[in-house]
């Protein structure tokens, strides 16, 4: 068994086995593959609560990762952000002197929920800018409200 | 309607996101389906070759025990009880139900159809360019309950 604790690396290193296979296209096409078959319950989550389905959602999954961020939501505005501070993930990947991360790890955040939400009806943008130090921002917003 | 702000530090939480197994789950049907059974393993060796390379420097140096602290760790984190048995030349494990799939099976994720290469595979990967060979003896494919075995290679 691979512990959940070890999936980070299994996963970086599944990216580069794929992009070793075909190429960056392979890597795109098994994201959204992952999208469509296991972000059914942040689908479920929005369709039901609306903007309040990504706090719901990213509250779960965040904790439980243990991450360093700050999270964001206004109804109102029709507006959810995420802070990244210190990402879990991408740290563990900077931390493991052994190992070379995926060239472009983070780019997996920005496929697999932006397929989930634009044809929910919203704009999701990601700030990759700071991935090198583990940090990042998300802001999902209810489409025509920005 | 109010704003709502939640801020967290990493030591707020304990590390233990156990859906990254019906990630992983997912990662080994994609390679089934699309590259067939013989990448799912290739993948495995390429990454356990990688990530697990000081462990197996420590297998070769150190013989068995390194291998038997790795497992009662991984499976202590995931909440697990296991038998661990080592004696000069065998280690054995005795895992009543594998975390992964039970949590998968709780939440109605769909295991792989492959999903105990995961096991069989990484188990025989730790081994290369050691002296030990590895033999998944039991798997149960509902509950993963398993039995595994490392073992001196013959000379």
């Amino acid at each position: 068994m691979i512990s959940c604790t070890d999936f980070i690396p299994a996963y970086s290193e599944l990216f580069k086995f794929l992009e070793q296979k075909g190429g960056q296209e392979a890597v795109h096409d098994f994201w959204n593959y992952l999208s469509d078959r296991f972000l059914t319950n942040l689908r479920d989550l929005v369709a039901e609560h609306g903007i309040r389905g990504c706090w719901l959602y990213w509250s779960h999954t965040l904790n439980e990762e243990a991450a360093d961020f700050t999270m964001e939501l206004d109804e109102e505005a029709g507006e959810f952000s995420i802070t990244m501070h210190q990402c879990p993930s991408k740290g563990r990947l900077l931390a493991c002197s052994h190992l070379e991360p995926y060239h472009d790890y983070c780019g997996h955040c920005a496929i697999l929920y932006k397929r989930v939400l634009e044809p929910l009806g919203y704009e999701y943008a990601i700030d990759l800018s700071e991935v090198d130090r583990a940090a990042c921002r998300v802001v999902v917003r209810k489409a025509g409200k920005g | 309607m109010a704003k709502e702000v939640m801020r967290r530090t990493a030591s707020d939480n304990e590390y233990l996101h156990k859906d990254f197994h019906g990630s992983m789950s997912v990662g080994i049907d994609y390679l089934d389906a699309h590259y067939g059974p013989e990448a799912v393993r290739d993948y495995l060796r390429q990454f356990t070759a990688s990530y697990f390379a000081p462990l197996i420097e420590r297998v070769k140096m150190e013989g068995l025990t390194p291998l038997k602290e790795h497992f009662e760790r991984l499976y202590a984190v995931e909440g697990a009880a296991i038998e661990a048995r080592l004696s000069r030349d065998e280690l054995v494990i005795r895992v009543a139900a594998c975390p992964a799939v039970t949590h998968m099976r709780a939440c109605g994720y769909p295991v792989a159809r492959l999903f105990s290469e995961t096991t069989r595979t990484v188990n025989e990967a730790l081994c290369e360019g050691t002296p030990y060979a590895a033999e998944l003896i039991e798997y149960d494919e509902d509950t993963g309950r398993s039995v595994q075995r490392f073992f001196r290679r013959a000379s």
